[in-house]
């Protein structure tokens, strides 16, 4: 099943929809669903215009595009979405793919802010920019990202996969401050430079292919590795926090 | 002039010896009466458990620590949330919930008064400004006194009518309405880094100790003549092997007083464990509780603990500390300049955790061993051990073998070689418990003589009433009813009108603050005292002047004149 949701071009509002709903296994039972946009609860035909095409038994089966000028307004897209495919032509809002545990979520435009936050598993595809706190936890959380993949290649913004607790993060433009922040386990890769790595990480491995800025000076330099063909310096830390992660980087810079 | 009459009540009332009598309860303007008009609003309990409202005599529900327990977890904001729907604001928090969400879910439970357990007398504002905001309770704060350091060189001149004196000034410009003493001594000594090991050892520069200085506050308690006695926590809270250093305290107390305790000993569970280290921890209820039995002076509080997620919030910084060296994850630590200090944690307790699952069997072991209920009151110094609204299971768990033995069944292996919880037999019956959450807790706080905790006429007409019939129902059975009913009132009535309805919140209300004001003679009132005025201008951040609570920060004003000896 596929459902393509257009966006119905409307002047000049930025008010944010919380489009929860929009999740593949709600549309197994139809398109009778409702998005909130400021305190107005409003079915999802007068947001978008929706097409259906094909049947599905299951969420794996169904897949959702989502068309627009504006989907940069649309928040929480694929919260906990359980399966399926949802491709966004163009912007995300704040949130997406929110607690997901599995398929997939392809943004062909930028992501705001906390995309993936706290995902179990499944895989978010970001072919342009992310914005903070990719793939991490939310405030006071303690866990952020447990499993799953998100990929990203354009930059990515501060606070990347902080308090990431399992899965993979790639990011393959660069990254901005405090990137791995609280990492407790799983994988993060940045192919581009950025500050501040690690810093007070428990556990887990981050690679940075680029310069790592504004290095912290908590963590004990071990030697050089071999990583898929490239040698880079092998890190242990943050001792400030027992020091048990890893952390690997092409290059790094002290701050004076 | 209104009126209501509430019909066919099952009525337990302690306080009048009353159990289990289907009765009429009437009541004009607020107050109880022998009887109404013709013209007064019906209720018809059908028979319903009908019992004065609920009081908790140790809860944090208001305050600077609270507030930083709230803003300090975002996440616990985000676990309890519930719509603005007719009378009731938006509220949002689990372990520390909004004020709102602490007064609905408090009156939901039918409870109508609640004692701050610890307000820091130079943040009193925020908590009186807080009180105003509970506005389904009627509340009262116990006033910090463990560091405060003219309290303490009054001690070490052994001046116990100037310790009197000092308490009775800034209970009154604070509003406060009790002496609470958190690990004393213990907090100062955390200013210096360090702690207090028991109540032998000195406080640095005061040389003081903690002994000294539980035994003046209870004896200047006495001379104010307060309401209620010295609420104490004892030094070494959580500390494996602290039980001996909690009979040191409660050893201490005299007899002073015939129409209640002399101290008040809250959250013991805390203070009963055993064992050398956290290898060997194990319980010590049993001598707690039979040192307790021995001694009519010591009225203790349980202190339960519940599984799950809370946040422990505290005066006494340096336990907070030790909690946070062992958790490592956040942690808050305030000073409160020469008065106490205070630390915050948010925790977990799990039941796969032999240590938590001991503290578990622990306070229930207190409750089940002391053998007067009017002794051992119902709590979980909330949100400590748990959030109050776990009070429900409690209560089952103390009125059912079969549950405890349920819930036994799924905690730590090991627990059953560390505590005599299973091999205690006793359940407690309806009028034990009405006991152990309301009317002990009036005669605790020496509150029956305002109207608290009975329903003879002329009291304050606080009312719950419970959907639950108690000859249909068998509590060691049928247990999962009496966490229903107890969860959520058919009725609670506070002053005279319904508050809640099944759960729902009818009216805004507007709650009273109790606090007290001993008349102490010209000679010892500290405001003209030129030693106090020049010490406290000297080290305290504020002006004398400044410090005092106005009375327009109360909502509704009532004021307890006490006789003070001196």
């Amino acid at each position: 099943m596929k459902v393509t949701l257009t966006m119905k071009p409307v002047a000049r509002s930025f008010i944010p929809i919380e489009a929860e709903s929009l999740v593949p296994k709600n549309f197994l039972s139809g398109t009778d669903l409702s998005v909130w946009r400021g305190n107005r609860e409003l079915g999802i035909d007068e947001i978008f215009s929706v097409t259906v095409e094909g049947e599905a038994d299951r969420p794996e089966d169904v897949e959702i595009v989502i068309l627009g000028d504006d989907t940069f307004r649309l928040k929480r897209v694929g919260e906990y979405m359980d399966g399926g495919k949802i491709t966004i032509f163009g912007d995300i809002g704040m949130h997406c793919g929110n607690f997901m545990s599995s398929g997939t979520i392809e943004i062909h435009g930028n992501a705001d802010g906390w995309l993936g936050r706290e995902m179990a598993g499944g895989a978010i595809l970001c072919r342009g920019n992310v914005a903070n706190y990719c793939a991490s936890g939310y405030r006071g959380g303690r866990k952020g990202m447990t499993g799953g993949t998100v990929e990203v290649f354009g930059r990515a913004g501060d606070f990347l996969a902080e308090n990431i607790s399992g899965g993979t993060v790639i990011v393959h433009g660069d990254a901005g401050d405090m990137a791995g922040a609280e990492m407790r386990d799983g994988t993060l890769i940045i192919h581009g430079d950025c500050y501040r790595p690690g810093a007070n990480m428990k556990g887990g491995s981050c690679y940075v292919y680029g310069t790592a800025h504004a290095m912290l000076p908590t963590f004990k330099k071990i030697g050089t590795v071999r990583h898929e063909g490239r040698t880079l310096i092998h890190f242990t830390g943050d001792v400030a926090n027992r020091g048990k992660g890893n952390l690997f980087v092409k290059d790094y810079r002290y701050l004076d | 002039m209104s009126e209501l009459l509430i019909k066919n009540a099952c009525v337990i009332d302690p306080l009048r010896r009353i159990n289990a009598e289907t009765m009429d309860i009437a009541i004009r303007d607020g107050k109880i009466v022998e009887d109404v008009s013709s013209a007064a609003e019906v209720i018809d309990a059908h028979g319903a458990l009908t019992l004065p409202g609920g009081i908790d005599s140790h809860t944090h529900v208001c305050g600077t620590k609270v507030n930083f327990g709230r803003y300090m977890s975002p996440e616990d904001m985000r676990a309890g949330r519930t719509p603005r729907r007719g009378a009731m604001h938006a509220t949002s928090g689990y372990s520390v919930p909004t004020t709102y969400g602490n007064s609905y879910r408090y009156s939901a439970m039918g409870y109508t008064t609640l004692l701050e357990g610890a307000m820091a007398p130079l943040e009193a504002r925020h908590t009186h400004e807080e009180f105003v905001y509970t506005p389904l309770q009627d509340t009262m704060a116990n006033t910090l006194f463990d560091g405060n350091w003219a309290v303490m060189e009054a001690i070490r001149d052994g001046d116990t009518k100037r310790v009197a004196a000092i308490i009775g000034w800034t209970l009154r410009a604070v509003k406060g309405f009790s002496v609470k003493l958190t690990n004393p001594g213990g907090t100062e000594a955390w200013q210096w880094g360090k702690n207090v090991s028991c109540i032998r050892d000195p406080v640095p520069y005061f040389e003081v100790t903690p002994a000294e200085i539980i035994r003046t506050t209870v004896e200047a308690n006495e001379l104010l003549g307060l309401p209620h006695s010295v609420h104490l926590h004892c030094n070494n809270l959580g500390m494996p092997g602290n039980y001996t250093c909690t009979l040191g305290s409660l050893g201490l107390i005299p007899d002073l007083n015939p129409r209640r305790q002399t101290l008040y000993a809250t959250h013991v569970q805390f203070h009963a464990y055993g064992g050398s280290g956290w290898k060997d921890f194990c319980s010590k209820s049993e001598p707690i509780a039979r040192f307790v039995n021995m001694r009519p002076q010591i009225v203790i509080d349980m202190g339960q603990v519940m599984f799950g997620r809370t946040t422990t919030m505290t005066a006494d910084g340096p336990m907070e500390f030790n909690l946070y060296r062992l958790y490592r994850e956040k942690w808050s630590n305030h000073d409160v300049e020469l008065e106490t200090g205070s630390g915050i944690i948010p925790i977990v307790y799990r039941r796969k955790n032999l240590v938590n699952s001991v503290m578990w069997a622990i306070g229930l072991e207190l409750a089940l061993l002391t053998k007067s209920p009017w002794q051992c009151l119902l709590t979980t110094d909330n949100p400590n051990g748990a959030p109050f609204v776990k009070y429900p299971e409690i209560i089952a768990l103390l009125m059912s073998k079969k549950y405890r033995d349920a819930e036994f069944a799924t905690v730590h292996p090991d627990t059953g070689s560390r505590v005599p919880l299973p091999a205690i037999e006793r359940e407690l019956d309806w009028y034990e418990i009405a006991v152990m959450t309301r009317a002990g807790q009036a005669r605790a706080l020496g509150l029956q003589d305002l109207g608290k905790g009975h329903l003879k006429p002329g009291a304050e007409a606080d009312v719950a009433i419970y959907p639950i019939r108690i000859d249909e129902v068998d509590p060691s059975v049928d247990y999962q009813k009496v966490i229903e009913a107890f969860s959520q009132t058919e009725y609670t009535i506070k002053r005279g009108r319904v508050v809640s309805r099944r759960g729902e919140c009818l009216v805004d209300g507007s709650n009273a603050t109790f606090w007290v004001r001993p008349k102490v003679s010209d000679e010892y009132d500290m405001g003209r005292d030129p030693e106090f005025i020049e010490n406290f201008d000297r080290y305290y951040t504020v002006r004398m002047r400044n410090y005092p609570v106005q009375e327009k920060y109360l909502n509704r004003n009532r004021c307890i004149e006490t006789e003070a000896a001196i």
